[in-house]
């Protein structure tokens, strides 16, 4: 058993480079070098985006209005005459700036509650799970809708409220996570030795409690993504002209039946991309970090 | 014509790594042995030193990338080396039986234990549904189980450690096996529990004079349960003779700081032993496989040593300076 | 005769099972005590309550009755934030050194982690006894710098002996040490052990089912079955004039790794009853050659035969309680 696995490790002589590791990654999990290559690609558009751009994003050509894709134009214009090539690859920026503060607010509110109500279970645990559970009775937009409606559709508040709503994901796979490790004899060796709780709880159990919320953040984030866009869709989130996707494609939506329809279809297009990338970055993540989690799914 | 004989064994595991280089554990290397008829074998070594690995090597139960590179294994003078899978079949759980060392996992827990032993039954013997149940009943009996024909409908789940190890013992020896390997049969039972499976083992074995192999790490099982012992380090066997004559006079060096390393052995207050890595598979030394944590390690173990017969009939060790006398330490 | 360190008055402990209203009765109304310097076997067949006992005299969980005065004081129901300041002067080693080490810290970083909790040392005095602790348990410094993974088990279970001794404890738990490793890393570590014995004055409660561990390192043994003590005296007596029929039982099933030596055997019937429906009367009543009727209804008390000699059997007093004189060895 652990003696024989042990041998055989020390064994194994030193594995050869970084080029080697990346190889065996990519064998293992090609999901995850797909989704890793799409948001790599998307990064670069917000990071290059001063130069990528033909166009100033919300610079109006009034003469040039729902202009076809052409030369100048490779997306065409929308309604306000706004290039949509350079609106999308400004869009991007939109999508990081709410998906990344999102996660981390959703894990800085979720990891602790997952670790104090895992590691200490009894009545509050049970509360605080059944609080979690009702609120998954109702579908996460309807929530976001309402309160983003109430709260005033800035993206400060779209931020701070997808961030809360998403917690309880992070709270839920922390605390399982925990439930696990709890029965670990290292916990029990870390209160023999004189540990306070805040110590058990961030020292010894939060590293080798957030691989599964790691996994699930590239999730969460294409969640975010999708929702932010889904609200400024609908009209509740940010608001037109900034050139966010969702915005965009809320005013595509007008001119579909028209005929203009490269103002909707390429920030959505973009939406997808980014949504799948993460996903599959997420995925790719579970396998890697857990391969019986491969070998039973697939 | 030994029952079993084992000559010169190899197997290795071979696999490619994530670099793609090809890398091979000597897991076994070099393991010699013969057994007798009514005798009973013990085969001692720490973990990793290949034990079950010669188990499953002689059951022809090996799975990739676990491979006989080279050796020869007779039983009854057939070649199991080259058998085929049918052959190999036909001999598993008839002839040759096995007990692997985890009693609660060998049981299929979907099946009523009795159905277990029915099925086991009629896979190498002609015989009825209504036979094969007698013969079954009559295995749990003499396995020491009370009230057999009820417990033919327990489930696994049900049974105590040392229940389910004794319906293992009944399901390998029921077709009437000449060889039985018992891999590890009281690891985890409880020490009086341990001295009953112990003895219903000895009491069978010794009743149809069946030739068995007991692999163990506890010196006390071997010492009093079996005639013979060889002791395995990193997949070879070093030392194998009467329990009697290796017991009382080790000349191995391995053997001797193996015994010495028993509580009931250990000289606490004379001093600390050096700690002595396990072997690595990947790099054994040349010559002695001991040779680099051996502390009589002397010029002459680079090159590989010798079986060289010492004292007692059939005692013999695999060690240059086996024929000086050792201070059994 | 110095006051003890750990003085434990009927502790029981009953743990919740699935079904409403069923305990499993763990722990049944123990007592003992524990002396500066002393070091206190504690042997039992697995499920008899040892790992209960030793968590709860260490207030790893709390008993459903009974006292714990631990340096004098009741420590039985204290809260946790009470017992913290506690808790550098007890300690416990567990079973299985690969679960008991956090994998994201260093062996150093474990080893100072004591430290830094009970005493205002600052990082660099912490780091240089964490070196000194290393090098009282015989770890190389070049290990310190590993993670768990990256070290054998002995080494893993030298990292928590280490820990263990940081504060200098008064009391030290140590639960089946030696269990998970191998022979020869088994002799280094109960060499080490017997060291530290000396060294530290520290009390030790060390429990094992290996009786051959317990001689060695033991100076009084305690007997468990089914959550009571059925017999507690000094080492030598245990092992040769065991009052309890069960203690001379367990104790013929001890295999020494010695074929000369000849076993005087008493093989127990069946197995340790289940501890949810505690029978009424002797615990072992069920098992025992030499149970009257009135074994089992009445509960046999822990009387005294000697100075430090006590044993829980209704047949001493008639002088019934030898087996060899009741079933032909
Ligand atoms: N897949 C594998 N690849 C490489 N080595 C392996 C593999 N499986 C087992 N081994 C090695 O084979 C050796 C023999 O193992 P085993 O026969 O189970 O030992 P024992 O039964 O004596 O404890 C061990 O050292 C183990 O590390
Ligand atoms: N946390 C627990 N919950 C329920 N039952 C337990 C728990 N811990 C131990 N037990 C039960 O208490 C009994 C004694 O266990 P333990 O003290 O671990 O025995 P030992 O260490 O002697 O093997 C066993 O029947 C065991 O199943
Ligand atoms: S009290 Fe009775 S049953 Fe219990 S050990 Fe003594 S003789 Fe046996
Ligand atoms: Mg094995
Ligand atoms: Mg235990």
């Amino acid at each position: 058993m652990s003696g024989a696995a042990e041998s055989a490790r020390i064994a194994l002589p030193a594995s050869g480079g970084a080029l080697a590791h990346v190889i065996g990654v990519a064998r293992r999990s090609p999901t995850f070098v797909i989704g890793a290559a799409i948001i790599l690609a998307f990064a670069a558009l917000a990071v290059f985006h001063p130069w990528l751009m033909p166009h100033d994003p919300v610079r109006a050509f009034p003469t040039q209005v729902l202009h076809a894709p052409d030369a100048q134009f490779w997306f065409g214009t929308d309604s306000n005459g706004m290039d949509v090539f350079s609106r999308v690859i400004y869009g991007a920026i939109y999508a990081f700036a709410i998906a990344a503060p999102v996660v981390v607010i959703g894990m800085a509110i979720g990891v602790p509650i997952g670790l104090f109500t895992g590691y200490r279970g009894g009545w509050l645990d049970e509360i605080v799970m059944r609080f979690f559970d009702a609120l998954r009775v109702f579908p996460s937009i309807i929530l976001a809708l309402a309160v983003v409606a109430a709260a005033g559709p800035s993206l400060l508040n779209v931020i701070l409220v997808l961030g809360i709503l998403d917690s309880p994901v992070y709270a839920r796979v922390v605390r399982a996570e925990v439930l696990a490790l709890r029965a670990n004899a290292y916990v029990e060796s870390a209160v023999a030795a004189g540990n306070p709780t805040w110590r058990i709880l961030f020292v010894h159990l939060m590293p080798n409690a957030l691989q599964g919320a790691m996994a699930q953040s590239a999730v969460r984030a294409a969640w975010a993504v999708r929702i932010s866009a889904t609200l400024a869709f609908l009209g509740v989130g940010i608001q037109p002209p900034t050139p966010e996707w969702g915005a965009m494609i809320r005013q595509g939506a007008e001119y579909m039946v028209t005929g203009q329809w490269w103002v909707g279809i390429f920030p959505g297009a973009a939406l997808i991309a980014l949504v799948l990338g993460l996903n599959m970055l997420g995925d790719g993540l579970q396998d890697l970090l857990d391969p019986r989690r491969k070998a039973a799914t697939r | 014509m030994s029952l079993l004989e084992v000559e010169d064994l190899h197997t290795h595991f071979i696999a490619r790594g994530l670099d793609n280089r090809i890398r091979t554990a000597r897991a076994l290397n070099g393991v010699s042995f013969a057994l007798e008829a009514g005798r009973t074998l013990g085969l001692v070594g720490e973990t990793g030193a290949g034990k079950s690995l010669t188990a499953l090597s002689i059951m022809g139960l090996l799975r990739a990338p676990a491979r006989i590179v080279a050796g020869a294994i007779r039983f009854e003078g057939r070649d199991l080396v080259g058998a085929s899978e049918d052959e190999l079949n036909a001999l598993r759980g008839g002839s040759i039986a096995l007990i692997v060392q985890s009693p609660r996992t060998s049981l299929d827990p979907l099946t009523r234990v009795g159905d277990q032993l029915i099925a086991v039954h009629r896979a190498h013997r002609q015989v009825d549904a209504a036979a094969a149940r007698e013969r079954a009943i009559a295995m749990l009996a003499s396995v020491g189980i009370p009230d057999p024909a009820r417990r033919m409908n327990a489930w696994p789940h049900e049974l105590s450690g040392g229940m389910a190890q004794r319906i293992l013992i009944a399901m390998a020896l029921i077709n009437e096996p000449r060889l039985l390997i018992a891999d590890e049969p009281t690891t985890g039972l409880d020490v009086t529990v341990q001295a009953q499976v112990l003895d219903l083992l000895r009491r069978l074995v010794r009743e149809k004079g069946i030739g068995a192999i007991v692999i163990t790490h506890d010196l006390g099982v071997v010492a009093h349960y079996c005639d013979d012992v060889a002791v395995m380090y990193a997949g070879s066997i070093v030392e194998s003779g009467s329990v009697r004559a290796v017991f009382g006079d080790p000349r191995h060096p391995y053997t001797r700081n193996l015994i010495a390393s028993t509580p009931e052995k250990l000289q606490v207050d004379r001093g600390r032993r050096p700690a002595v890595p396990p072997p690595n598979l990947y790099a054994l030394p040349d010559g002695c496989h001991y040779r680099d944590r051996c502390p009589d390690a002397a010029e002459l173990c680079a090159q590989a040593p010798p079986w060289i017969a010492v004292g007692d009939p059939g005692h013999c060790a695999r060690c240059h300076f086996a024929s000086r006398q050792g201070t059994a330490a | 005769m110095s006051a003890p360190i750990l003085q434990v008055d009927g502790l029981v402990k009953h743990f919740p099972t699935a079904r409403k209203g069923q305990v499993v009765h763990a722990v049944n109304d123990v007592s003992f005590a524990i002396r500066a310097g002393e070091t206190v076997g504690m042997v039992g067949e697995s499920g008899s309550g040892k790992s209960t006992i030793g968590r709860a005299v260490l207030r790893l969980l709390e008993p459903t009755s009974g006292s714990i005065h631990f340096q004098g004081r009741d420590i039985a129901h204290l809260p946790e934030r009470a017992l913290r300041p506690l808790r550098a002067d007890m300690q416990i080693v567990f079973q299985d050194p690969w679960a008991a080490l956090n994998p994201r810290l260093r062996a150093r970083d474990l080893i100072e982690e004591p430290l830094l909790l009970h005493t205002d040392l600052d990082k660099v005095a912490r780091r240089s006894r964490a070196a000194g602790l290393a090098d009282r348990v015989h770890l190389s410094d070049a290990l310190l710098d590993r993670y768990p993974a990256e070290l054998s088990g002995g080494q893993l279970q030298r990292v928590c002996i280490a820990r263990a001794i940081a504060t200098n404890p008064k009391l030290i738990v140590f639960d089946e040490p030696t269990s998970s490793l191998d022979l020869s890393v088994r002799a280094g570590i109960l060499e080490l052990l017997h060291e530290l014995r000396t060294e530290t004055g520290a009390a030790m409660l060390f429990i094992t089912h290996d009786l051959g561990t317990v001689k060695l390192i033991s100076d009084r043994v305690l007997v468990l079955y089914l959550g009571r003590i059925v017999e507690e005296a000094p080492t030598g007596a245990i092992f040769e004039r065991g009052a309890h029929p069960y203690t001379q039982a367990l104790m013929s099933a001890h295999l020494p790794p010695d074929p000369s030596v000849r076993l005087r055997r008493h093989v127990l019937e069946g197995e340790i009853p289940s501890p949810i429906g505690l029978p009424p009367g002797c615990g072992f009543a069920s098992r025992c050659p030499l149970a009257v009727e009135r074994c089992r209804t009445l509960s046999p008390p822990l009387e005294a035969l000697g100075p430090s000699h006590r044993a829980a059997c209704l047949r001493i007093a008639e002088g019934a309680n030898r087996l060899d004189a009741a079933t032909p060895a």
